[in-house]
């Protein structure tokens, strides 16, 4: 037997009501709950990562021109503790106060690139991309440029945005 | 016919869920059920609520003693709607506590759990046990102070079991002592032991209700009976609203405490359990030495006896109260007991030092942490940390010591700060460290109170004691204002052999400017 079915007519109306009134309040317990844990659980996903400047050499320190290795100890917050992690990039002063950075992460498949100054060139290890000194691609799978991360010189120092 | 419609015709054809929600919603009900019946319904959803909110938290949970703390401060403070996630599981937690207690004061106000509802009676009882072993194995697990000290309670109480108490008390830790073993094992046993007990006692608690049938009115009403849908599940969803409304309202309004993280050698802690424990906890006081097992094993297990014994026990057929004085004497009594037990448990509570106060020590410490010679090391880019970031996972004893004499920690790493610090500025930055764990910001000081805070942070903290920090070697200064007043206190603090030939402190007035000596005589005077 369906609810509903062999019951007066007048009573349907009030059979109607209440069920539409159940419908409304378990419906709107319901959405409540999905909205606070459904948020609690996905909200960490779209967490925009913050960003420090972080000091990486002194300016005179760098070789005109060429990529120069620097590796930074980066804290970054992992859930409720920290990581320290270790990151190497490439600074290339191009001009009197202007350094470019390159993440050294390849970009076909995260094998880290290293400075051939034979070839003069951004080798990676894994499948033989190479990228020249500003970063590009000139052999090999990869399929962009190394990524550039944001520099600024303060007096001596060199930032970089991590 | 739409697409919906013979899409429900295939399933049903296939399973036959037709017939099983029929068979759910259906069932008749007697006239004349009211209100009193949806008790039964709130604690199902408030179960349900626990049940999902207990899953989001453990995804962001670590049972483990070094970051469980830091885990749950994590929800509690930077995972966005997590302090609401917690709240409602916290207080639903009472919530349940109280709704199952009415849900069996209505069964027994009404006699249902006479004859054929025996069994449908003790799993309900065996569900009060298992909810209250939630309660218990629930508030270990933010592993903070109160977490730490009122699972020593518990286990020191399962200690006085007769014969096989330190067995017990043994397995309840999982090793000699409480720790890291203790969190695991009641962890596991909240998040899958109890729930799976939960489930399967629920289930049979409901299938035994809807074999028998309710109960029903005391005195027949006359009137017929109407089915469960929509009739009685309307006043189920109405109580249900209201009270997951007044659930929402206390997740939302008030902060879920978090005491300091657990620290197994502060001995100044007296714990106290939540409050549905409260009564239990009261009436270990007026049985000490060998009557304890009389508080701890017999009345409590008196008690769980009767209950589950309760239908055997007043086998009569009447199921109006006037019927069965002897029932209705004895839950007045038991209600009555526990009631002014629990109030005398309140009463006699200590005042806990709230977790968010900062203490003179601790203010001190944030000022020496702010040195140029911690920063040489601990800032952005350095070898450690900037100190606001750092969480210190060590004793406050290795912290002390890698302030003030590095070469203990770590020979020939790192010189001793110029300079030097005193023992008492080690206990300081130690203290401030303890207190940014905690999470809680530090109020701004500044002008002559900033003077006074950083003199007793060098020099008073060595001998003497504020709020229960520094050392107890001269007198307590923390109501040092009550006896003296500035004036005096500012010559004791120059040169007290001016005052007292005998007196043991040294002299201040070379070390201390005019200014530093005003202020902290200002300062402790101020203290009363």
């Amino acid at each position: 037997m369906c609810p509903g079915e062999s019951v007066p007519t007048a009573d349907r109306g009030r059979r109607r009501f209440l069920s539409g009134t159940i419908a409304v309040i378990q419906g709107a317990i319901g959405a409540t709950l999905a909205f606070l844990l459904g948020g609690a659980v996905v909200s960490p996903a779209f967490g925009r990562k913050r960003s420090t400047w972080w000091p990486a050499a002194a300016l005179d320190d760098l070789p005109d021109n060429e990529p120069t290795p620097i590796a930074i100890r980066v804290t970054r917050e992992d859930g409720y503790s920290q990581v320290v992690e270790r990151q190497v990039v490439f600074l290339v002063k191009t001009g009197a106060t202007d350094v470019t950075a390159l993440s050294s992460t390849c970009t076909h498949l995260g094998c880290r690139v290293s400075w051939n100054a034979d070839q003069q060139a951004l080798k990676c290890p894994c499948h033989g991309g190479v990228f020249d000194r500003t970063g590009a691609v000139k052999a090999g799978p990869p399929p962009k440029p190394l990524a550039r991360l944001a520099t600024r010189v303060d007096g001596e120092q060199v930032l970089i945005e991590l | 016919m739409g697409p919906l419609r013979s899409f429900a015709d295939w399933l049903d054809s296939r399973t036959g869920f037709r017939a099983g929600r029929s068979h759910l919603l259906d069932e008749q009900l007697p006239a004349g059920i009211g209100w009193w019946f949806v008790t039964g319904s709130i604690l199902l959803l408030l179960l349900g609520v626990q049940l999902i909110t207990g899953v989001v938290l453990a995804m962001y949970y670590v049972p483990s003693p070094e970051h469980a703390y830091d885990s749950v401060r994590f929800i509690a403070d930077r995972l966005p709607l997590g302090r609401i996630v917690r709240g409602l599981h916290f207080f639903g937690a009472s919530f349940i506590v109280i709704a199952a207690v009415i849900h069996m004061l209505r069964v027994v106000l009404f006699g249902s759990y006479k004859q054929p509802r025996e069994v449908t009676w003790m799993t309900g009882v065996v569900l009060l046990l298992v909810i209250l072993g939630f309660a218990l194995t629930g508030y270990l697990l933010p592993w903070d102070q109160k977490a730490y000290w009122a699972t020593t309670v518990t286990i020191n109480i399962a200690r006085s079991t007769p014969v096989f108490g330190e067995q017990v008390a043994g397995v309840m830790r999982g090793g000699a002592d409480l720790g890291a073993l203790t969190l695991l094992r009641w962890y596991a046993a909240h998040v899958f032991l109890l729930p799976a007990a939960l489930i399967g006692f629920v289930v049979a608690h409901i299938y035994l209700m809807r074999r028998h049938g309710i109960s029903g009115p005391i005195v027949e009403v006359p009137g017929e009976a109407r089915p469960f849908y929509p009739y009685h599940a309307a006043k189920d969803t109405i109580a249900m609203a209201i009270v997951f409304a007044l659930l929402l309202t206390f997740a939302v309004s008030f902060r879920v405490p978090l005491d300091s993280i657990a620290d197994p050698s502060d001995a100044t802690y007296v714990p106290r359990p939540e409050w549905y424990f409260l009564s239990l906890f009261q009436l270990l006081k007026y049985f000490p030495g060998p009557l304890e097992p009389v508080a701890t094993i017999v009345i409590p297990g008196l008690v769980v006896g009767g209950l589950l014994l309760l239908p055997f026990l007043d086998r009569g057929a009447g199921r109006h109260p006037r019927q069965r004085r002897l029932v209705a004497a004895a839950f007045v009594l038991l209600g009555t007991g526990v009631v002014t037990l629990t109030y005398l448990g309140f009463k006699d509570s200590p005042t806990h030092a709230d977790p968010s106060h900062w203490g003179v020590l601790a203010l001190a410490g944030r000022e020496f942490a702010q040195d140029q010679r911690c920063q040489t090391c601990h800032r952005i880019g350095g070898t450690a940390n900037p100190i606001a970031d750092t969480r210190v996972k060590r004793d406050i004893e290795w912290l002390r010591l890698h302030v003030t004499d590095p070469e203990i920690i770590a020979p020939g790493t790192r010189k001793p700060p110029p300079g030097g610090m005193t023992q008492s500025q080690g206990r300081a930055v130690a203290s401030y460290m303890h207190k940014i764990r905690g999470g809680t910001m530090a109020p701004p000081i500044d002008g002559e109170h900033k003077t006074a805070i950083l003199v007793y942070g060098r020099f008073c903290g060595n001998c003497h004691m504020i709020d229960g920090e520094g050392v107890k070697q001269g007198p307590d200064l923390t109501r040092a204002g009550e006896k003296r007043d500035a004036k005096w206190l500012r010559e004791w603090i120059s040169d007290p052999a001016a005052i007292d030939d005998l007196a043991d402190m040294p002299a201040f007035n070379d070390r201390l400017t005019d200014e530093e000596l005003t202020a902290i005589a200002n300062y402790l005077a101020a203290r009363k």
